[in-house]
C-alpha cells in the first residue's frame, strides 16, 4: 500500500499531515481503535477521509449534529468525495428510501444516533461491510446538556453487534474522565492521539458585571471597540436573536443571529455572509461553529455561562485559527450558574416520576422530552434501578463540571493554568499576554485587539436590481 | 406573521376563525378548513407557512384585540375588524398586494423555490467558472432534477439567457418585488440575504416579503411555459390540479356513474372518504367541472332553498329542521353551501 504521505498529496494535493491527523492514521492502520482528541480546525474530517481512501468498504460515520450533517455531506462532495450521503429524521421518506436502496454504493455515510438505533437501520448496516466506524463528537457520550442524545449510550451495544469494527473516535477536548467514560461505552481501550487544548494566541479574559443591565452595556463597549469579525454565544435562541437586532439598532454593526432554529437556507446564507466578511458579529448558540472554516475571528464572548470546560473550550477555539492574538471573554454575573443548572435540571426526572413511570408508562404523555427519555430506555430494556443509577450519576458529573466552570469564571491567578488543568496539562507560566481574570482589568489596546476607527464611510448608493442581477451571472 | 399581517386577512363583518387561518398556512386540507378558507377568500393562502407553530397566531391576535382593532369571541377564536381596525386596514396602503395569488394554488410553490434557487446558484457560479462552492441545501430529488437540467443546458450561452429571463419575468412585478427577489438570490460571491434581512431594508414585515417571493416566483413560473424559456423543462412539471389525486380519482369513478357507496367499495375507502374527497373537488374545481347536476340535483337544491337564507355564514346543520336532516346528510348540507357561496343563486342562475 503507498505511503500515507502519497495518499495525501493524491486527494488533497498537501504535503504534510497536521500534527495529530499521521498519529492518528498511522494507529488506525495498525488496526488500533483510536480516540484522536484534535483541536477544532484541526482537521479531523481528513483523518476519516484518507482511510476512506485507502481501504475498500464503507466508512460510517455517527454524527449527533442533525442540522449539519448535510453540511458535512457537502463538504465531501467538495472535496470530491462524491459517494457520501446522510440519512437524519430529517431526511424525508422517499430520499432515506432512495438511499436505501443503494446503500452498498456509498464509500462514506452519515447516520445520526437514532437512525443507527433503529432495528430495522441497524439490520441494512450490519449487511455492510464497513471499513471503519467513526463516532464524531464523541464527547456528547458523557455531556449532558440539553443537547444530551440518550441513543449515544447505546453505541456500545450497536458496536458489538456490527462485529466491533475499526472504530475512530473524535472529539475536540477530553479530559481524563471523559476520555475513560468514553472508551467504557464504546467496549475498547482505544490509542489516544491527543493535542494540547491550549491556544497560545487566544488571550483569556473573565469579567465580572453587577447584573443583566451591565452585562449589557459592557457587550455593547466591548463590540464597538473590539477588532472585527467576532461571536457572541448565548443560552437562548431568543436571546441570541434579539441581541443581534438590538447591537444592529444601537451601534449600526452588521449582526445576525444563528441558531438550530433557524431554516436551512437563512442557516447557510448567515454563514456564508460571515464566511464572505459580509457580517461583523454573529449572535450565536453552541449550533455555530462546526462547518465554520473562518480563521481571522477575532473575539468570542459568552453572554451567559456555559455548562462545563470542555463546552467552553470548543466554542473559544473557533478565535484566532491563523494565530493571530485574539481573545475569549466570559461576562459573569452573580447567579449566572441558575441558567445552567435550570437547564440540566428540566432534562432530569426525578426519582419519583421514574418509580411512577417505570410502574404506568402508558399514562405519560410523550409530548414531555423527559417522559421520551424515559421511554427510550425502558424500551431498551433499561432497568429502573439502572436508570435512577444512572440520572444520579450524570447529576453529580454535571454539578461536577458546573463547578469547574465557576472555578474559572471565579479564579483570580491564572485563567490558563486553571482551564487546562481541567484537561490534565500544565500550563506554561502565567505572562501578560496570558490572561486577565475577573479582579484584573481587561487592556484591550496592550493586546493590539482595538479596532481601528474606520472614517465615516456614507452607505454606497445601492445599485438597481437589474444591475445586481445581471453581476450574479 | 406579524399582528399587521393579521389585520389583512380579517374582516370587519364576517368573523374569521383563527384556526382556520392557522391550519390553511400550516396546509392542513380538511374539508373544513378549505370550506372557511374560500368563504374568507384566503384559498390562495393554502400551504404558504408549512413550518407555523400551532398557536403561533395567537399573540398577534392578542395585541391586535389590546389595540383595539379586533374583537375575538369568548372562546378566542373568532375574529372580527372592529370600526379603527377597518380604518387601520385601509390606511396601510403601503400593504404588498399580491399580483400572481390566482394561480398559487396550481403551482407546487415550494419546488418552484427550491429549483429556481439551487438553478440560478449553479448557474451563477458556472458563468464565474467556479467548480467548488457550498451548495445550498435541498433534497436530494431537487440535486438530482438540477443536475440534469445543467448537463442539457450548460454552455456559452446559458447565463445569459437565464438572466435576461429572469429580469424580464421581475420587470412585470413592482420594483420592491424585483429588489427582494434579486436579495434572496444566492450565487457566486453573493450569499443572498434571508427573508428578515430584506423585510428589515425594506421596512416590511418579513410575511410581506414571502408574499413577494411568491409573486417573483409565481410570475417565473408563468413566464417559464414558454417552451423556450430556461426553465421550461424544470418548473413546467410543477403546475398541477389544486385538487388531490385520491381525489380526482373518487370524482372520476363518481361521474362513471355508481352510487358512492360503490364508489366506496371499488376504492377500498370508507363512504365518508368518499365524501370528503366530493367536497375537496367541489371546493377547488371551477364551479363548471364539477358535477353538480349530478350530485346536487335540482330537487335537492330546491329542498334547502325553502329553509335557507342568503346568508350562508350563518347556515347551521343542526338548526335545519329534522325533516330536512333526516332525509340528506352533512355532505349535502355542505356541498349546498359550497355551489350557493360560488355564485349560485337558489333559483340555479349565476349571481353579478
Ligand atoms: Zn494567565
Amino acid at each position: 500500500m503507498e505511503p500515507l504521505t502519497t495518499s495525501l498529496q493524491h486527494v488533497f494535493g498537501f504535503n504534510t499531515f497536521r500534527t495529530g491527523q499521521a498519529a492518528a492514521l498511522t494507529a488506525l492502520e495498525q488496526g488500533k481503535d483510536t480516540l484522536a482528541i484534535l483541536p477544532t480546525g484541526a482537521g479531523k474530517t481528513l483523518i476519516y477521509q484518507l482511510y476512506g481512501y485507502r481501504h475498500p468498504g464503507c466508512v460510517l460515520v455517527i454524527s449527533p449534529l442533525l442540522s449539519l450533517m448535510n453540511d458535512q455531506v457537502d463538504r465531501m462532495r467538495i472535496n470530491g468525495f462524491r459517494r457520501s450521503a446522510a440519512i437524519t429524521s430529517l431526511t424525508s421518506y422517499a430520499e432515506r428510501q432512495e438511499i436505501l436502496r443503494h446503500l452498498g454504493d456509498y464509500q462514506f455515510l452519515f447516520l445520526s444516533p437514532e437512525m443507527l438505533a433503529q432495528p430495522q437501520m441497524l439490520a441494512q448496516i450490519q449487511r455492510l461491510q464497513l471499513s471503519l466506524l467513526v463516532i464524531d463528537e464523541a464527547h456528547c457520550i458523557v455531556q449532558w446538556g440539553p443537547d444530551f442524545r440518550p441513543e449515544y449510550l447505546l453505541l456500545g451495544a450497536i458496536r458489538t453487534k456490527l462485529q466491533q469494527p475499526l472504530t475512530l473516535m473524535l472529539t475536540a477536548t477530553a479530559g481524563e474522565t471523559t476520555r475513560q467514560e468514553i472508551a467504557k461505552q464504546l467496549r475498547t481501550r482505544p490509542e489516544i492521539v491527543s493535542e494540547s487544548v491550549n491556544r497560545p494566541n487566544i488571550f483569556l479574559d473573565v469579567e465580572n458585571v453587577a447584573d443583566e443591565l451591565e452585562k449589557q452595556a459592557r457587550l455593547k463597549r466591548l463590540i464597538n471597540q473590539l477588532q472585527r469579525p467576532g461571536v457572541v454565544y448565548f443560552s437562548s435562541k431568543q436571546q441570541a436573536t434579539d441581541t443581534a437586532l438590538w447591537l444592529h439598532q444601537e451601534t449600526g454593526i452588521r449582526a445576525a443571529a444563528y441558531h438550530a432554529g433557524l431554516a436551512s437556507e437563512d442557516r447557510f446564507k448567515i454563514q456564508q455572509q460571515f464566511m464572505m466578511g459580509q457580517l461583523d458579529v454573529i449572535c450565536a448558540t453552541s449550533a455555530f461553529g462546526m462547518g465554520i472554516d473562518k480563521n481571522n475571528v477575532r473575539y468570542v464572548i459568552h453572554y451567559h455561562l456555559p455548562a462545563d470546560l470542555e463546552s467552553y473550550a470548543q466554542e473559544i477555539g473557533r478565535a484566532g485559527r491563523d494565530g493571530k492574538p485574539s481573545v475569549a471573554i466570559l461576562l459573569y454575573a452573580p447567579g449566572d450558574e441558575q441558567l445552567p443548572l435550570a437547564l440540566g435540571q428540566s432534562n432530569r426526572p426525578d426519582d419519583e416520576t421514574i418509580q411512577r413511570y417505570y410502574a404506568r408508562p402508558q399514562q405519560f404523555s410523550e409530548d414531555d422530552p423527559v417522559i421520551q427519555l424515559l421511554a427510550f430506555y425502558r424500551q431498551h430494556g433499561i432497568s429502573q434501578v439502572a436508570v435512577t443509577q444512572m440520572f444520579t450519576g450524570r447529576e453529580r458529573e454535571r454539578n461536577r463540571a458546573l463547578a469547574q466552570m465557576m472555578a474559572y469564571a471565579r479564579e483570580n491567578h491564572c485563567l490558563r493554568e486553571r482551564w487546562l488543568a481541567a484537561f490534565d496539562e500544565q500550563s506554561p507560566e502565567h505572562v501578560a499576554t496570558c490572561c486577565s481574570p475577573g479582579n484584573t482589568p481587561l487592556d484591550l489596546s496592550a493586546l493590539g485587539l482595538i479596532r481601528q476607527q474606520s472614517a465615516v464611510t456614507v452607505a454606497p448608493e445601492r445599485e438597481d436590481w437589474v444591475v445586481r442581477l445581471r453581476r450574479l451571472f | 406573521m406579524e399582528a399587521m399581517d393579521l389585520l389583512q386577512v380579517l374582516d370587519h363583518q364576517q368573523p374569521r376563525r383563527l384556526r382556520v387561518i392557522e391550519n390553511l398556512l400550516r396546509g392542513r386540507r380538511t374539508v373544513s378548513t378549505l370550506y372557511w378558507g374560500q368563504r374568507y377568500h384566503l384559498l390562495p393562502l393554502l400551504d404558504a407557512d408549512k413550518h407555523l407553530d400551532r398557536g403561533a397566531l395567537t399573540v398577534p391576535a392578542q395585541q391586535l384585540v389590546a389595540a383595539n382593532l379586533v374583537t375575538l369571541d369568548s372562546e378566542e377564536d373568532q375574529l372580527l375588524l372592529t370600526p379603527a381596525g377597518q380604518q387601520r386596514q385601509s390606511q396601510v396602503a403601503t400593504y404588498y398586494r399580491p399580483q400572481t395569488s390566482g394561480d398559487w394554488l396550481s403551482l407546487d410553490l415550494g419546488a418552484v423555490r427550491q429549483r429556481t434557487l439551487l438553478a440560478v446558484q449553479v448557474t451563477s457560479q458556472y458563468a464565474h467558472s467556479t467548480s467548488r462552492y457550498y451548495p445550498l441545501t435541498t433534497d436530494l430529488a431537487t440535486r438530482r432534477i438540477i443536475r440534469q437540467w445543467f448537463h442539457r443546458l450548460k454552455g456559452p450561452q446559458l447565463a445569459e439567457t437565464l438572466s435576461v429571463a429572469l429580469i424580464q419575468s421581475l420587470q412585470q412585478l413592482p420594483v420592491q418585488t424585483a429588489e427582494a427577489m434579486t436579495d434572496l438570490l444566492t450565487g457566486y460571491q453573493h450569499p443572498g440575504l434571508t427573508v428578515d434581512q430584506v423585510a428589515s431594508k425594506q421596512q416590511q414585515t418579513a410575511w410581506e416579503i414571502r408574499l413577494r417571493q411568491r409573486d417573483g416566483l409565481t410570475q417565473i413560473a408563468r413566464d417559464a411555459r414558454r417552451a423556450d424559456h430556461p426553465f421550461h423543462s424544470l418548473l413546467q412539471s410543477l403546475w398541477r390540479s389544486p385538487v388531490t389525486r385520491s381525489a380526482q380519482a373518487t370524482l372520476y369513478a363518481v361521474e362513471q356513474g355508481g352510487s358512492l357507496e360503490q364508489v366506496a367499495a371499488q376504492r377500498h375507502v370508507k363512504t365518508n372518504t368518499v365524501k370528503e374527497h366530493l367536497l375537496e373537488a367541489a371546493i377547488l374545481s371551477p364551479v363548471a367541472v364539477f358535477p353538480y347536476d349530478q350530485l346536487l340535483p335540482e330537487s335537492v337544491r330546491a329542498d334547502f332553498a325553502t329553509v335557507l337564507n342568503a346568508d350562508i355564514d350563518s347556515w347551521q346543520f343542526a338548526q335545519l329542521p329534522e325533516a330536512l336532516r333526516a332525509r340528506y346528510d352533512f355532505f349535502y348540507f355542505r356541498l349546498y353551501a359550497i355551489w350557493r357561496g360560488r355564485g349560485m343563486m337558489a333559483d340555479g342562475t349565476t349571481h353579478n
